[in-house]
């Protein structure tokens, strides 16, 4: 379907990230929820503009990284950037501890029999 | 004086001269013989009789020696007198044969220079016109003069050949570049597709080094192929965005890490120029990049003006005197194209010169105000379009705003005829409210409805995070969560979605709830129905196929795996 040359845009993923290609902080991992915390402003890289766009509600690192269609390791550099910058929060899910505290699924199912018996 | 002594051009005069010398010497006798004996003759004729005058005048015993005497004066007068005459009349001959010399020099030259001047520029013309070697002589004023035909002769031939092998030159280097662009921009593509498929940073590290290392390589054929006059490398079928520009043309550099862009423009450079731009450009950064301090940047600043868009690239290098900066300037505006005064590394500025003439482009040079030297480049505003706002931040930025009908705006198409018959006025609203954005929108309605089958891989994926977060905001009375299933079976395939789970449950509660709110006269069943999306929402939505088929609440015409839960009692 791609044809060779035709790839969507001309900039490279290396001037996305300004050559980088690992990220400082380690505080994205493939399901880190991200909100953005500020609109995004005129003359900012796209990508940032983007994310920030992307992240009005909570959005997990790899649905950024889907839609803006880069790698996710660039997309780490780049929330890495706006991390820095303050522009956007990280929440790690904490799904162990939810998990914990969620009802006990049998006794859900008994309180739904109960009230299909109703 | 004779015809052939004109034909020897210049280059035999002297050989002339020495015939020609010696031609009188052997012509001249009987002129001068003629002279002599008629002066002889005279001076015999007077001294003669004086001499017999003398003797006889003279006493009888003087007589001897009076007539010895008088014949010596007499003899030796008419010998003087003879070789002055001889003296004379050669003088004469030669100052002739001189001034004919002198009128046939002055002939020969002005043949010479006609030569020269008129016959061989033409011919040299129509040779490097693509003309043939004979055809070329044919079109010439035909010369007489014999050495001048032979000199045209061979100087066709040699100026033909050299011709030919120039072209022979030129398309082997511009095929050759050709073939090392084509390289170059499947590499890139296939660089671009190892970097999504390799996550691990050390190999996305070497890879964007190759890339990086690729792009240079492309734009060095680049380079070569405008100089050559093939065609540039690639086009792009769609506008491109001055960020892009500027970054496509940042990356080709070696030094990309020191240029730092200044832009908020958001116009666009139309696709078939949008390559030389950049490559323009990209010649202009690595001037910038190489003629600067290593540890300066060079800065970029976007502007646009009535005329165009103007790019100005600062470096903080060298200031280029007065007579660089007038090189330079000449070297980017050169009219004809002239290969042989490029070393070479500096091809940079007659690349940019071939590429602004072709699009039409200014560029211009000054002084800097970080300290070094500013390049100006104007693209014209006929090259400028709007972008095509359809990149998929774009489309999604609507659907992720927090208003709650927004997240349906990009199905809202397709989630129309899915809707329930009781939904009406939901459904009626949500045209009044989508009709605004939609009109703000346009790519982005063209896109979900002129194409349906290209936006369906896509679209999918955009849509359930929507409709989440809209049901998540809003979710007791909007129809939005209808839009997931709508996306899944318009794009006939199972698709697993982000965060599938808990959208899964978020959805099948709002739905349950949309639907109590649409149809209260059935809230027994609903309330069941809630029950059991709560049920799977724990389970994690593993027991959703066991749901019979639609009943009444809704008129899809492709059963939805998904949502099948409303009417599971």
């Amino acid at each position: 379907m791609k044809r060779p040359g035709r790839d969507d845009d001309p900039d490279r993923l290396y001037t996305v990230t300004g050559g980088r290609s690992r990220s400082e902080t380690d505080a994205f991992d493939l399901v880190t929820l991200v909100v953005g915390e500020c609109e995004p402003a005129a003359g900012m890289q796209s990508e940032h503009a983007s994310i920030l766009r992307i992240c009005r509600s909570p959005t997990a690192v790899v649905e950024i990284a889907s839609d803006l269609g880069l790698p996710v390791s660039i997309v780490r550099i780049l929330l890495g950037d706006l991390h820095a910058a303050g522009r956007i929060t990280a929440r790690h899910p904490r799904t162990p501890a939810t998990a914990d505290q969620l009802p006990d699924p049998e006794i859900l199912k008994q309180v739904l029999v109960g009230l299909r018996n109703l | 004086m004779t015809p052939e002594i004109s034909p020897p051009s210049k280059p035999s005069a002297p050989g002339a001269a020495a015939r020609g010398a010696g031609q009188p010497s052997r012509t001249q006798p009987p002129k001068t013989g003629t002279g002599t004996s008629l002066a002889l003759l005279i001076a015999v004729l007077i001294t003669g009789p004086a001499c017999l005058y003398a003797v006889y005048a003279a006493p009888l015993s003087m007589r001897t020696e009076v007539a010895w005497g008088s014949g010596a004066a007499a003899f030796l007068l008419c010998v003087t007198a003879a070789v002055a005459a001889r003296n004379i009349l050669a003088a004469r001959a030669l100052r002739a044969i001189v001034a004919q010399k002198d009128a046939e020099t002055d002939a020969d030259r002005a043949v010479a220079a006609h030569f020269a001047d008129v016959i061989v520029p033409i011919l040299v013309q129509r040779l490097r016109a693509g003309a043939s070697a004979q055809t070329a002589l044919a079109a010439v004023p035909t010369v007489t003069n014999n050495t001048h035909q032979r000199v045209l002769h061979s100087l066709a031939n040699e100026v033909h050949r050299g011709e030919g092998l120039r072209a022979a030159a030129m398309a082997a280097c511009a095929n050759a570049a050709g073939r090392v662009q084509a390289l170059a921009t499947s590499m890139a593509a296939d660089l671009r597709d190892l970097e999504h498929k390799y996550s691990d940073e050390e190999v996305l590290g070497d890879l964007l080094h190759l890339d990086h290392r690729t792009a240079q390589t492309g734009r060095l054929a680049d380079s070569i192929a405008v100089l050559t006059g093939a065609r540039t490398g690639r086009r792009w079928a769609k506008p491109i965005v001055m960020e892009s520009i500027l970054r496509g043309a940042m990356g080709r550099i070696s030094g990309y890490q020191r240029v730092r862009l200044h832009s908020s423009c958001e116009l666009a450079i139309a696709g078939h120029a949008a390559e030389g731009v950049m490559h323009a450009l990209a010649e202009l950064m690595d001037n910038a990049a190489n003629f600067s301090p290593p540890t300066s940047e060079v800065h970029v600043y976007v502007e646009e003006a009535s005329a165009g868009v103007i790019i100005t690239i600062e470096d903080g290098g060298l200031v280029m005197g007065e007579v660089a900066l007038q090189r330079a300037q000449q070297a980017v505006s050169n009219e004809s194209l002239d290969l042989t005064n490029l070393s070479g590394t500096r091809l940079g500025l007659a690349v940019v010169g071939r590429l602004a003439r072709k699009h039409n482009l200014s560029v211009s040079f000054r002084p800097s105000a970080h300290g070094g030297t500013g390049v100006l480049l104007m693209v014209p505003q006929t090259l400028i379009t709007q972008p095509k706002r359809e990149t998929q931040s774009m489309t999604r930025e609507p659907a992720a705003a927090p208003l709650p009908p927004s997240g349906g705006i990009s199905q809202a198409p397709r989630q129309r005829p899915l809707e329930s018959v009781s939904e009406r006025s939901l459904e009626t609203r949500i045209p009044a409210q989508e009709t605004p954005r939609t009109a703000n929108d346009l790519p982005k309605r063209t896109r979900s409805v002129s194409a349906p089958s290209a936006a369906a891989p896509e679209s999918p994926a955009l849509s359930p995070p929507a409709a989440s977060e809209s049901s998540e905001s809003s979710a007791s009375t909007e129809p939005s969560p209808e839009h997931a299933p709508a996306g899944e079976t318009d794009g006939g395939l199972p698709k697993r979605r982000r965060g599938q789970t808990l959208a899964a449950a978020q959805r099948r509660t709002a739905s349950a709830s949309a639907d109590r709110a649409a149809e209260p006269a059935r809230s027994a069943e609903h309330s069941g129905s809630r029950f059991g999306a709560f049920r799977r929402a724990v389970q994690g939505g593993s027991s959703a196929q066991e749901q019979k088929p639609d009943d009444s609440s809704s008129v899809s015409p492709a059963p939805s795996s998904s949502r099948p839960e409303d009417n599971t009692e």
